[in-house]
């Protein structure tokens, strides 16, 4: 039995099980506000104000896309370069500094979130403390710019991670000359650099146009050039999210079912072209957006499409290393090795699952790329529908079943309840099954997303079946899903005080059937990458922002900021408005 | 590299599907003529609005044979016009703008969707078939009055369809025996010719004329009700044009006297 | 304790994804009706589209 990774890197340990907390905390409370929301739109049950339900919205978003996401990302990652290459940080300091950092963000943020609770939020900075301007944050809806600067030290901490995991890197190649990057560590930097050319958009929409806005430091904004800089970061964060799960796919599932990594290469290629066509391809969110030529438009529809090539390359690894596993179980048949697989193990299952639901969820992520289709699904409750069966899904129940393989491994302790997880994360995948059939079908017959009460004057025309019924469908999935969390969430606090026993896990990872021997050295020269990656970028992007930036101005076309408040004094100038609208 | 032949296999199928998906939507541009909201239009300042030609009057209007504009616009948390009244089988192209916000123009059922971007305006032309009421509401979060934020949008089917617009120049009070006079404008906003009838009801007599408004433009029709056929008193009267209605009081007889013979 | 129950060892020269093949075919197909259906029953049928002034 080989060392665990707790007795050998007993520092990283620790760093990796506080990512892991500040995640599940966040997933607890992501959670519990994804139950709210399921149940007040439905009607079902409101617990809350119609108004407060964009503060639960917001704070669903961002705790769990941003925080429970991304936390579980750095701690994962930090697992995966440590055990690849052997060894520890360059320097401890900077490993707590960017995980201090990044909670520190997350909690001003959190705080001007949460403050949107309250009756009578304080002032801060010389605005009120709110933040209900959801995860997309789209100006010229307004924030608390502490909102803003929290989300800014957030994304200089990831930043700082990822420098963390270069600066280990390159003391490891100093150690081994010539040798190829192994292939947990080449994920890790991949991703990373991902996340570099990415994060500039939004840096550079917070930095230098929203954050000084909201101190009013400049008065207008261009809210399309804004916009069109947050989706230049916005669909590459998605990958972000999912790269991790990527990693725990192409690492541990081959392991888990009982094999061997099908090709290494593939994996490689794989992450390259995430590098190579994540970001040029933003534009795909706006493709109902006026001033964006339909040229644009197209070009970003295409790459979006060549998007799907890593993809669906690795249904195809992934489903090989599978059956490779399966086979030397003594699986066999056509089919019927899928019944020699570890389906009693809640890791493997878990994982297999989201798998499962990922596979579908590309198809829907096919229609949201399909350029003209997007005037039958945009911004309706098809597109939270593909949301959660991706990002609530494939990621986060990979995230939960590689914490049932990981946790033990990270505390020395053996995993509390196994038959639970088997059943909780079955339990998930029953629950997204109801939620997301509903989202789909609702969304076609055009029932809006991220609306508190989607009941109007008028009546959908349901094909099939009737809106009670997606009603119910959504507020039980969502109570499963909800359900689901709890025991996770259990289960792991559970195992985290179960000193005195043995973690039974086995945390080595066998080597890929086809080595990274049998692919070209250059995949492993990042800097070619980088270089590609940023052509297509400046190919992409250059003409269609100086476009924007020709047409509305750098600072807009005077569009001045709409504070998100929900007091009595905004209802009275709506109100003024509205008589206003009708006497003219 | 060492590629499996299996997988070579699918590296093709991928493309191929890649492919089909691009090509499927390039029949739709071509093919089908679908075009996406775009950058056609100039910018316009959230606080020109007003004073702009299209949108300080909310409207629909012909442009041509078969062709209507809607000037609309978006705001927290109403559209401009409510209900936006159009005919069946015409070419209808809608001008979305914002006052404030980020919103969504998008008519609920159909694959007319747009956002509303303020400082841009959006143009989307369709031609509904089916005439019938349908819901317009705004998709995108807008602030805490979102799910409030609804309209509607009237198909009228073709030959049902009229622009007309009716004021009435009517007197609040003639003296005793006087006669009254209406003074009834009909503007037309189509382009073709509007042949109808005006209703003029004051007290308890009732009248006709038969009138043709040339498209575009306003006629002008007076109606004189003998004032020996109305009682004293307050006398309602009506003016309807098709489905255009007016109202209002005359006072018929001195208004001294009136107030003198009250107990 | 070892849990992965595995009882033969098999090489990269002796494995043939076959099962992979038949499922990755499976998806093939499905991918492309649901495809077809959904741009030209759901989207083409969810008419009026906006479209070019002929």
């Amino acid at each position: 039995m080989t060392d665990l990774f707790v007795d050998e890197y007993p520092e990283q340990a620790r760093l990796v099980r506080a990512a892991f907390l500040t995640s599940f905390v966040a997933l607890g409370i992501g959670a519990l506000f994804g139950v709210i929301q399921a149940l007040h739109r439905t009607g079902v049950f409101r617990i809350v104000e119609s108004t407060t339900y964009y503060t639960v919205l917001t704070g669903h978003g961002v705790f769990l896309v941003i925080t429970f996401t991304i936390f579980f990302l750095v701690g994962l990652y930090q697992w995966a370069v440590t055990d690849s290459l052997q060894r520890g940080p360059v320097d401890a300091r900077l490993t707590w500094s960017w995980y201090g950092l990044m909670s520190v963000g997350t909690l001003i943020a959190a705080i001007a979130i949460l403050a949107g609770f309250l009756d009578d939020p304080p002032d801060v900075l010389g605005s009120e403390l709110s933040a209900d301007v959801l995860f997309t944050f789209y100006a010229p809806l307004q924030a608390n710019p502490i909102f803003y600067a929290g989300l800014v030290l957030f994304v200089v901490g990831t930043w700082l991670a990822g420098a963390d995991w270069f600066r280990t890197w390159w003391a490891w190649k100093r150690d081994h000359p010539g040798e190829r990057i192994p292939l947990p560590t080449f994920m890790v930097l991949t991703t990373m650099i991902m996340w570099y050319i990415s994060s500039i958009g939004v840096a550079v929409a917070i930095l230098a146009f929203i954050l000084p806005w909201s101190l009013g430091l400049i008065d207008s904004l261009n809210p399309t050039l804004t916009r069109t800089l947050f989706w230049y970061f916005g669909h590459p964060v998605v990958y972000f999210w999912l790269l991790p799960a990527y990693l725990l796919w192409y690492i541990v599932l081959p392991k888990l079912s009982g094999g061997r990594l099908f090709s290494d290469p593939l994996a490689r290629v794989v992450f390259i072209l995430f590098v190579l066509l994540s970001t040029p391809v933003g534009i795909h969110h706006q493709y109902l957006d006026p001033g964006i030529s339909e040229g644009f438009k197209f070009i970003a529809m295409t790459n979006t499409m060549f998007l799907l090539l890593p993809s669906l390359l690795t249904a195809f690894t992934v489903v090989a290393s599978m059956e490779h596993g399966a086979r030397q179980r003594g699986g066999t048949g056509t089919l019927n090795w899928l019944r020699a697989l570890p389906w009693k193990d809640p890791a493997f299952t878990g994982m297999a699952l989201a798998g499962l639901v990922f596979a579908f969820g590309g198809f829907t992520g096919i229609v949201n790329a399909g350029m003209n289709i997007n005037y039958l699904v945009h911004n309706s409750l098809w597109v939270p529908g593909h949301i959660h069966t991706q990002v609530g899904t494939a990621v986060a129940l990979t995230f939960m079943a590689g914490s049932y393989w990981l946790v033990p491994q990270l505390t020395g302790n053996r995993l509390v309840g196994r038959q639970i997880a088997l059943f909780q994360v079955v339990l998930w995948f029953v629950g997204i099954v109801f939620m997301t059939n509903s989202m789909y079908r609702a969304g076609l017959i055009g029932v809006p997303r991220r609306s508190a009460e989607p009941q109007y004057a008028f009546d959908y025309e349901v094909g099939v079946g009737s809106m009670t019924e997606l009603d119910v469908q959504l507020a039980l999935g969502g109570v499963l899903l909800f359900v689901s969390t709890v025991l996770f969430l259990a289960i792991i606090l559970l195992t985290a005080f179960n000193t005195d026993s043995d973690p039974l896990v086995d945390g080595t990872i066998p080597p890929a059937l086809s080595g990274p021997e049998d692919s070209p050295r250059v995949l492993d020269d990042l800097r070619v990458w980088i270089g590609i990656a940023l052509v297509l970028v400046v190919i992409a992007y250059a003409i269609p922002l100086a476009s924007i930036v020709d047409r509305g101005g750098l600072f807009g076309p005077d569009v001045g900021p709409f504070p998100v408040v929900v007091d009595g004094v905004m209802y009275l100038q709506h109100g003024v408005a509205y008589v206003g609208v009708l006497i003219t | 590299m060492n590629i499996h032949a299996y997988e070579r296999l699918w590296l093709v199928a991928s493309m191929v599907l890649i492919v089909g998906f691009i090509v499927t939507i390039t029949y739709g541009t071509v093919g089908l003529g679908i075009t996406m909201v775009d950058d056609r239009e100039e910018t316009i300042s959230p606080d020109d609005v007003d004073e702009d030609d299209r949108f300080q009057d909310p409207r629909v209007e012909q442009v041509g044979e078969n062709e209507f504009e809607a000037y609309v616009v978006s705001m927290t948390f109403l559209f401009q016009p409510d209900p936006i009244e159009i005919p069946a089988n015409n070419e209808v192209t809608f001008y979305v703008t914002s006052r404030d916000v980020i919103h969504s123009f998008t008519v609920v059922g159909t694959n007319t969707n747009t956002m509303v971007i303020p400082g841009e305006v959006s143009a989307m032309t369709v031609e509904f078939d089916e005439p019938g009421e349908y819901g317009v509401v705004c998709n995108e979060y807008c602030g805490p009055g979102h799910h409030d934020m609804e309209g509607s949008l009237i198909v009228h089917p073709e030959d049902e369809y009229s622009l007309t617009e009716l004021s009435v120049d009517a007197p609040d009070q003639v003296g005793p025996g006087e006669d009254v006079e209406l003074t009834i404008s009909i503007q037309n906003g189509l382009l073709e010719d509007l042949e109808t009838t005006v209703d003029v009801e004051v007290g308890d007599e009732t009248l006709e004329q038969d009138v043709t408004v040339p498209g575009g433009e306003t006629e002008q029709v007076s109606v004189t009700v003998d004032g020996d056929d109305l009682e004293p008193g307050d006398a309602e009267w009506s003016a309807s044009v098709d489905d255009e209605v007016e109202t209002g009081t005359v006072t018929i007889g001195d208004d001294a006297d009136d107030g003198g013979d009250e107990p | 304790m070892d849990d992965s129950g595995i009882s033969t060892e098999i090489s990269h020269d002796e494995f043939d994804p076959i099962g992979t093949l038949a499922l990755i075919a499976l998806y093939f197909v499905v991918l492309t009706l649901m495809w077809l259906f959904t741009y030209f029953v759901e989207f083409v049928g969810n008419a009026p589209t906006p479209t070019v002034l002929l």
